[in-house]
């Protein structure tokens, strides 16, 4: 009786001072370096009363394994345009309420209407970041500096370029071969993109994994131009003192845009969507611009709580840039072939 | 006969403090089995391997049939040894071991193969020639490194302790077959043990050493009648030591008072009047002396211990002067308990004056 | 109920393996030769019982290709390591007289086994990268006028760091089996009138074999393994088998492909590991 009573007692006393936190909430999200930076977030904690915990990714690639090994550890995660759609293929994901969402309508028009964050008429994505796949040379590598695709198909540069280890290698080379419907290619397309990045091979000093790597590639004076995640990488090149500059070729640039999405059976709806609506306003939005340089989803909080210079050098003012983007789309039952296209390269 | 093996002058200083061999000269005759015989660390080991090349004296030089081999290496002389653990290789058969040591011969297969088997035939395993050492007993790959040895028919063949990895039946076996062996293939023999027994039953002269130099040489029975010193004296057979001092010489025979009594011996040395001596005596040259019964010499004493090893018993008797000596007999006949010598019982000692070792100085046991 | 009592401390002792391999072993390699039968389906993959991705693996040249890359790689690094590694262990074992240099460069070239794997490919990135050691050393002794491009990111680099990663794994087993050989049967090797080199072929290499087959096997199915070095140091031309299987697992989303990849790579590493054990197992009895 008396052990009973004691343990009864402990119980109790646990369940009180476990109460405040269980009550309040913990959220686990599954994104890229900086998309959940402390100098954002933990102001976000303090008003909320929401605990957040990070896990990073490297890659697009990371989701579908992570949340594949089993369910009930993320609550919200962070793919691309080219994979949200396969989260929402998985069902991975559940659909946003976006009424619960301050500042929905504040997104811009050209990403609420993208078909990878919807299905049946609901949205199970809310745009978060973009940028440009853009291209960056080295300073002092260039007395003419390279406008197009081909100069990473140059005979003089050889041993010195470096390409993304990404499937959007083909999109980079079917560009060059002239084929701009990148994310519709036929076999036909595919295989001369194919063709391409193999006669390219030789002069690649390395393909680039992370951004870190392609970095330190730079850093160690390997390379003096490849593509880049614009914005990042030019900028912690910076920081080190070394000189670069990104550039939109005339063969045009892939864009990005990820976004947050909730994954399915959260038991934390209340903090996920108190995280979002955070995510999505000033606090979020220059929050993440600031640490990692990406331009942001929602225009109307940019303007607010950015500096007229930096507004300009994101592009946020410049809805034509937008346009010129070629913004992933997802290659559905197509991804294998490109996939399977690239690998083949690297097999090579 | 000539020499076939010179060793002069030879050193081995491992450092100015460890000294393995010290100034060693000795010459064997061709087909002679000589025997290094001494303790652990005297040297002997030392100096075999440094006639087999796998040392290199400090100091002196050797020489194998007139020819300086001082520093020529192993696989260059015309010697061959059999190793303590035989050193056969695992990973051949019976008959490529012994067939290694003549690759460097050039002979042709045939002749390869009548040598082979010749030497596994003088052993006694020709059908052991496809199994593998491991599958052999220790006897029998004692004959098989002894086989892979004189297939090479070298000018002298050097024993390491070879049979002291053996049981002692199989030892005392192998003692005469090595012996016959010897005579038989009529190479020299140099071999190196520690157990006196197989010297003295095998070769034709015995090399004492201590301390890294030879204490003596001689044929067994010369070192055991005539122990030039006493390590000699009691590292082949036992002797009993008695500190004496010489009261009269005259021609060979000399007067000592020793174990509490004038004694009269036959010393190998010359002795002055008056001079420090040790005398020893061999246990199975001393009598138990009847009631009435005399000898040269008689030493009268209390008996304190008495060991029987089957054969006979071991006496061992307190002097007058407190000294001790060893007395051993035989018990040719199945004695009762009652007619053995007991402890504390006073006993006769006669020991003839022939037999009375006398050594210059004192000895301390 | 006295039958399990008075077998339950043996059946404990052969249950905890027997579970153990059920569970770390059988189980994992059943589900992967499950989903080597399965079929890719966007998005993912379903349950099929079809050899198609055997099939792949076999006509598509580019894994042939890279299997034989890898191949290639393995049998370099192993050949590298055992250049490297039996001259050393011979030297520590045979010639080395200080008991306390043995001991210290035996450490050495154990240590680094301690030092996570990433820092020491790191290491050799340092050292063999445009502005890296290597090349202001060249530089500096006037071999070459400018810094070379050679060194890294190449199958040379790839080779050099597992060679140096993994060498570890070729010195102990032949400074094992150097160790165990009596010196008495070089000493009579050479009384039997072999000069030095003879008796190293005849003697000292044949009973080291064992040593030498452990250490092959150790660093060809570390190296035939390897995806970090590749990432690391490797080229546009280093990507190796195990970096394919960690594509069609991630980026391909393709689990039945990279399952059947595993299994042929299985395959490949338990046949080699025969190999050298019924080699080991000849040289135990002394038959080479």
């Amino acid at each position: 009786m008396t052990i009973k009573k004691t343990m009864l007692g402990t119980l109790g006393l646990l369940s009180l001072t476990a109460s405040p936190v269980l009550a309040e909430g913990t959220i686990n999200v599954l994104t890229w370096e900086g998309y959940a930076d402390p100098s954002f977030i933990s102001k976000f904690e303090e008003t909320s009363g929401c605990q957040v915990n990070a896990t990073y990714v490297g890659s697009n690639d990371d989701f579908a394994p992570k949340l594949m090994a089993g369910g009930g550890v993320y609550d919200l995660i962070t793919p691309s345009i080219d994979t949200t759609k396969l989260m929402i293929d998985l069902d991975f994901v559940e659909p946003l309420d976006t009424t619960k969402i301050e500042g929905w309508n504040d997104i811009y028009p050209k990403f609420l209407a993208l078909d990878g964050i919807q299905k049946d008429g609901a949205y199970y994505g809310m745009p978060y970041v973009w940028g440009a796949i853009a291209f960056m040379y080295r300073d002092d590598a260039f007395e003419t500096p390279p406008t197009s695709i081909a100069d990473l198909w140059r005979e003089d540069l050889k041993g010195k370029i470096s390409l993304w280890d990404d499937k959007s290698a083909i999109y980079v080379a079917a560009r060059k071969n002239g084929d701009m419907n990148i994310y519709s290619l036929t076999d036909e397309q595919i295989a001369a993109a194919q063709k391409s990045l193999v006669e390219q091979k030789p002069l690649i000093r390395k393909y680039w994994a992370t951004a870190g790597e392609l970095v330190d590639l730079y850093k160690a004076g390997e390379v003096v131009i490849s593509n880049t995640w614009a914005g990042y990488q030019s900028s912690l090149l910076a920081d080190e003192g070394i000189k670069v500059t990104e550039f939109i070729p005339t063969e045009g640039a892939e864009g990005w845009m990820d976004s947050w999405m909730i994954v399915k059976g959260s038991p934390n709806q209340e903090c996920a969507y108190k995280f979002l609506n955070m995510q999505l306003s000033e606090q979020g939005q220059c929050g993440v611009a600031n640490v990692n340089g990406y331009s942001v989803a929602n225009a109307a909080a940019a303007k607010s709580c950015m500096s007229p210079e930096q507004f300009k050098t994101l592009h946020q003012d410049d809805p034509d840039y937008l346009d010129s983007l070629l913004i992933w789309q997802p290659l559905g039952d197509r991804f294998e072939a490109y996939t399977n296209a690239w690998n083949a390269v690297k097999a090579q | 006969m000539a020499a076939i093996i010179e060793l002069e002058n030879i050193s081995k200083h491992y450092s100015p403090t460890i000294i393995g061999v010290d100034d060693v000269s000795l010459t064997v005759e061709d087909g002679e089995f000589v025997t290094l015989l001494g303790p652990s660390g005297c040297g002997k080991s030392t100096l075999l391997r440094m006639i087999g090349g796998f040392e290199e004296p400090t100091a002196g030089a050797i020489r194998l049939a007139d020819k300086d081999v001082t520093f020529d290496p192993p696989y260059k002389r015309e010697v061959n040894m059999v190793f303590q653990d035989y050193a056969l290789f695992p990973h051949m058969t019976i008959g490529e071991n012994v067939a290694y040591g003549l690759k460097t011969f050039k002979l042709d297969k045939d002749t390869v193969r009548t040598r082979v088997k010749d030497a596994l035939m003088l052993v006694g395993l020709y059908d052991k020639l496809n199994q593998r050492p491991q599958q052999l007993s220790g006897g029998q790959r004692q004959r098989i490194a002894l086989a892979r040895a004189i297939v090479r028919r070298p000018k002298v063949l050097l024993l390491d302790e070879p049979l002291s990895a053996l049981d002692a039946k199989l030892r005392e076996q192998m003692q005469i077959e090595l012996k016959h062996l010897h005579e038989k293939v009529g190479i020299t023999f140099i071999m190196v043990t520690h157990d006196q027994t197989e010297a003295l039953v095998m070769s034709d002269r015995v090399v004492v050493m201590d301390k890294g130099k030879i204490a003596q040489e001689g044929r067994p029975q010369d070192l055991y009648d005539h122990p030039a010193n006493p390590y000699v004296a009691n590292f082949i057979g036992t002797t009993s030591f008695l500190p004496g001092k010489v009261r009269a010489l005259s021609g060979e025979v000399a007067t000592i008072a020793a174990g509490g009594t004038q004694i009269t011996a036959h010393p190998d040395v010359t002795l002055s009047e008056g001079a420090t001596v040790t005398v020893g005596v061999r246990p199975e040259k001393v009598k138990l002396l009847a009631e009435g019964e005399t000898a040269d010499n008689v030493f009268e004493g209390t008996i304190s211990e008495v060991i029987y090893y089957g054969l006979g018993l071991r006496i061992s008797v307190t002097l007058a002067d407190g000294s001790k000596i060893d007395a051993d007999t035989l018990l040719p006949d199945k004695l009762s308990h009652s007619t053995l010598p007991q402890s504390g019982a006073p006993v006769r000692l006669g020991v003839a004056a022939h037999n009375v070792f006398v050594f210059e100085g004192t000895v301390t046991p | 109920m006295s039958f399990l009592r008075r077998n339950l401390p043996s059946m404990l002792v052969m249950g905890i393996p027997l579970m153990w391999i059920a569970l770390f072993m059988l189980l994992p390699y059943g589900i992967i030769v499950t989903y080597s039968f399965w079929l890719k389906k966007y998005p993912t993959f379903i349950p099929a019982f079809q050899f198609g991705n055997y099939v792949t693996i076999f006509t598509d040249p580019q894994y042939v290709r890279v299997f034989l890359r890898t191949l290639k790689i393995s049998v370099l690094v192993s050949a590298a390591s055992f250049l490297l590694a039996y001259p050393f262990a011979y030297y520590l074992v045979f010639r080395c007289r200080s008991v306390a240099l043995r001991t210290w460069l035996y450490m050495a070239v154990i240590a680094p086994l301690w030092v996570s794997y990433l820092l020491r490919a790191y290491i050799w990135k340092t050292i063999l990268g445009t502005e890296g050691v290597l090349n202001s050393f060249l530089m500096s002794l006037g071999i070459i006028d400018e810094p070379s491009s050679l060194f890294l990111y190449n199958q040379f680099a790839m080779v050099v760091t597992l060679t140096y990663i993994f060498i570890p794994f070729m010195v102990m087993p032949i400074y094992t089996a150097l160790e165990k050989i009596p010196t008495n049967l070089t000493e009579a090797s050479a009384d039997l009138g072999m000069g030095p080199w003879r008796s190293f072929w005849t003697v000292t290499l044949p009973l080291s074999l064992p040593g030498v087959a452990a250490g092959f096997t150790l660093t060809f199915c570390l190296s035939f393994g390897d995806f970090i070095a590749p990432f690391l140091v490797g080229g546009p031309d280093g990507n190796l088998i195990a970096n394919v299987i960690a594509t069609q697992f991630g980026a391909a989303l393709n689990w039945p492909l990279g399952s059947a990849l595993a299994i042929v790579m299985l395959v490949v590493v338990l046949t080699i590991v025969s190999l050298s054990d019924r080699m080991e197992r000849k040289g135990m009895t002394g038959g080479v």
